[in-house]
């Protein structure tokens, strides 16, 4: 009977051997491939094939319009012995990520939790708060420089006020990156939504048992909500730490058109690449090198993942 | 039945979502449509060109577009579009073109980078189309031709040019006890004119002489000492470490540091472009500036009484060597329609459309007979002469610095050596010898 069933619907069922039919959890697998069809075509012609093509690419001289010969390693080695700007990009980008992930996670937190007082006029403070990470591209940043200006700049009048000469930002060397920090500060906002969020969501019996155990507000911050709101925090380091490695847009636009600042101190590893690809036509390295942030960028995630356990607290879990 | 239904509806979703993927993707590209899709072969119908370009200002767009109104009206095979791109897309979307085999048929381009490009096969050579035009290249600048040229054949032809020269405040001179007839002939004088010019107001300068790095970097005062660029191209090898080179980069930062860089930044922070520049508002006395600059005096300062000369020299009959850069008409590789491109940009940088292009913009054009007939144009003021043609005349003096193509990115290694040496964390004898090491293993790696 089944067998006949099989037949009748022979033009819409795969190729198989007829006395085995397909279960009806591999029919139900089947039916969802095809739905996610589209985008999974999508992923494989834009996404997946053109990776696979960059990582042939890396091992030749490719240079998008006369030529690609196999040549091996040399693009890799070239990259870590020969290229000087490689080591001080990955320097920079190492800095700037080692430096702007923490403080903006540890600022958004902090914004978070002063704008959950239920202090009034907390919903016009979460829309100022917000505003800037809606605000995006070239014209922030042309705004920036305006403002980042040595001598008619608002920051630096302002710091003139409380009698400090604030530093040549853009134009000197050892302030250039901090610069960049302190404009990635004021985006905030974005993360602090989400902590918003999440700190709405811890039980508010907790709070009640610590106040009867005599928590101050510092150990109940300390001891519960911190611990509540890991699991938050733990995405958004992780994202930040991928995005903060791809900085790119600031250091282009902000050192005209790309040149990497006063004393290459804004050349990051994506600007460097860029540069490699399109200035120089040296396509096949830039490739090679887009592999490589790849790899770094999977490494420190996986011990992102792995130290994950010992300080993500999920609620449900068995504690260790 | 049922599973009949069930995958129908599947498959309508499968086809539904191909469909819209399909949609997405096609021709979402301008210049292909514009294109007719005859090959070689009927006479008859009219060409379409593809013209990018990056003039899109108020000011620039309706002249080229008179230009190629002209052309189109001045002959029925040829029919041009000028397309308008910014500056720097333009150049990353022609890549992406000329590599999908779908590239534009007129282009402006960089002139330093020619070379680069016709190495890369990203830009047909004009080999075929020149040789049975053989007087053609008589007609631009000598330096000009040189650039385009790659082992000898041409692949581009030069559209405009620039150079820098000296303007000086005739009023602000005589104010100072100065000739304002005769500028600063050396950089020793430019230095001591300026002193006398300087004019503080308790511990603030209102007006300064002369900063060297106003409107100039200082790799062109290493040119004008040296004569030359950073690389020979004759020896083919970096020659960054010139001994006048340093001398040169040490000039710049003994002025500058006679100031200070606080006075400087706060002196200049008082200004900005156009109507706020310095020279403009009359607080500087002496500017090395691009000679076209000379219509933001035009624009802004109608009643400044000034004065126009080349560069002072490094020491007395060093030499005017000044630094030029300019674009120039090419053919991207892969141009359906290379004859009727190759009649358009001769078109372009003939001397009938180079005349209007440089009466109208106030731009030093390549084409040698216009730049000529632009200078005595009724279209221009007695100042606006005066200034031209003594652009035109710095030109003998002028050249340019086509990237090597042993280190193309030469530049990125010597500009951070030269802001240490400005800044002083670096001796500049020590920025220049490791700017040179720098490119010498630039060049090394690359073979």
């Amino acid at each position: 009977m089944q067998t006949e069933i099989h037949k009748e619907a022979g033009a819409r069922s795969k190729v198989r051997k007829s006395s085995k039919r397909m279960t009806l959890e591999q029919k139900d697998g089947l039916n969802g491939y095809i739905f996610i069809a589209p985008w999974l075509i999508g992923f494989l012609i834009l996404t997946a094939g053109p990776m696979l093509f960059s990582l042939y690419s890396s091992f030749t001289n490719y240079d998008v319009t006369s030529r690609m010969d196999f040549i091996g390693l040399k693009n890799y080695v070239r990259m870590f012995t020969q290229d000087d700007l490689f080591w001080v990009s990955l320097g920079n980008t190492l800095y700037y990520v080692a430096i702007s992930v923490p403080l903006t996670t540890i600022g958004a937190v902090l914004l978070a939790v002063l704008l959950n007082q239920g202090v009034p006029g907390m919903r016009l403070f979460r829309t100022i708060y917000y505003l800037p990470a809606v605000l995006s591209g070239v014209g922030v940043y042309l705004l920036w420089m305006q403002l980042l200006n040595p001598d008619s700049g608002l920051v630096n009048t302002v710091l003139s006020w409380f009698g400090i000469t604030g530093p040549a930002w853009l134009f000197d060397p050892n302030w250039t990156k901090p610069a960049l920090i302190f404009m990635k500060l004021w985006s905030v906002g974005g993360g602090m939504l989400l902590y918003l969020a999440s700190l709405q969501g811890v039980s508010k019996s907790l709070y009640e048992a610590a106040e009867m155990d005599g928590a101050n507000t510092f150990q109940r911050f300390r001891h519960i909500t911190l611990p509540m709101i890991t699991p938050v925090i733990f995405f958004d380091l992780v994202t930040s730490f991928i995005g903060g490695f791809q900085v790119f847009q600031e250091a282009y636009v902000m050192t005209q058109s790309g040149t990497g600042g006063p004393a290459n101190s804004l050349v990051f590893f994506n600007l460097h690449m860029f540069n490699k690809a399109f200035k120089s036509f040296d396509m096949g390295y830039a490739m090679a090198m887009s592999w490589i942030l790849f790899i770094i960028v999977l490494i420190l995630t996986v011990i992102n993942l792995k130290l994950a356990p010992r300080w993500v607290h999920y609620e449900g879990d068995v504690p260790k | 039945m049922n599973s009949f239904k069930k995958s129908f509806s599947l498959l309508l979703v499968l086809m539904l979502g191909l469909a819209t993927f399909l949609t997405a993707c096609s021709g979402t590209d301008k210049a292909s449509t514009e294109k007719s899709t005859k090959s070689g072969g009927s006479k008859d119908q009219v060409v379409e060109l593809d013209f990018w370009s990056f003039w899109g200002s108020e000011i620039r767009k309706p002249i080229i577009e008179k230009i190629v109104d002209d052309f189109n009206k001045s002959q029925n095979k040829i029919h041009v579009k000028y397309t308008y791109l910014p500056f720097g897309d333009i150049w990353t979307k022609e890549l992406a073109s000329v590599a999908a085999g779908n590239a534009p048929d007129v282009i402006i381009n960089d002139i330093n980078t020619v070379r680069q490009r016709a190495q890369k096969n990203q830009v047909e050579s004009l080999e075929e189309f020149i040789k049975k035009d053989p007087g053609l290249k008589d007609q631009y600048f000598p330096e000009l031709w040189k650039a385009v040229e790659k082992d000898g054949v041409p692949y581009a032809l030069p559209f405009n040019t620039d150079t820098r020269l000296l303007f000086w405040n005739k009023d602000i001179f005589k104010q100072a006890g100065l000739d304002p007839e005769q500028p600063p002939k050396t950089w020793d004088e430019l230095k001591e004119f300026a002193k006398k010019i300087d004019q503080k107001n308790g511990s603030r300068y209102v007006r300064m002489g002369f900063l060297p790095r106003q409107s100039i970097n200082s790799d062109i005062w290493m040119l004008n000492a040296t004569g030359h660029g950073y690389w020979d191209y004759k020896e083919n090898k970096a020659v960054v470490n010139d001994p006048k080179a340093v001398e040169a980069l040490q000039w710049v930062r003994d002025y500058e540091q006679q100031y200070g860089d606080k006075v400087i930044n706060s002196f200049k922070a008082q200004f900005g472009d156009s109507q706020a520049d310095p020279f403009v508002s009359g607080k500087l006395g002496m500017i090395v500036q691009t000679a076209t600059d000379y219509t933001k005096i035009r624009d802004y300062a109608k009643d400044m009484n000034f004065g126009v000369a080349p560069m002072p020299e490094f020491t007395p009959g060093n030499g005017h060597t000044m630094w030029g850069g300019g674009f120039v008409a090419e053919i991207p590789k892969g141009a359906k329609h290379a004859e009727a491109s190759y009649e358009f940009i001769k078109y372009l940088t003939g001397a009938k459309a180079q005349e209007y292009w440089a009466v109208k913009n106030f731009d030093n054009v390549a084409n040698i007979e216009a730049a000529k007939n632009a200078g005595q144009s009724s279209d221009m003021s007695e100042n606006d002469k005066r200034v031209y043609n003594a652009a035109v005349e710095n030109l003998k003096d002028t050249i340019l610095t086509p990237i090597p193509l042993e280190a193309p990115d030469y530049i990125n290694l010597i500009n951070p050596e030269l802001d240490k040496a400005l800044l002083g964390s670096k001796k500049p004898q020590k920025a220049l010898d490791d700017a040179q090491k720098a490119v010498e293993d630039l060049v090394k790696s690359s073979k």
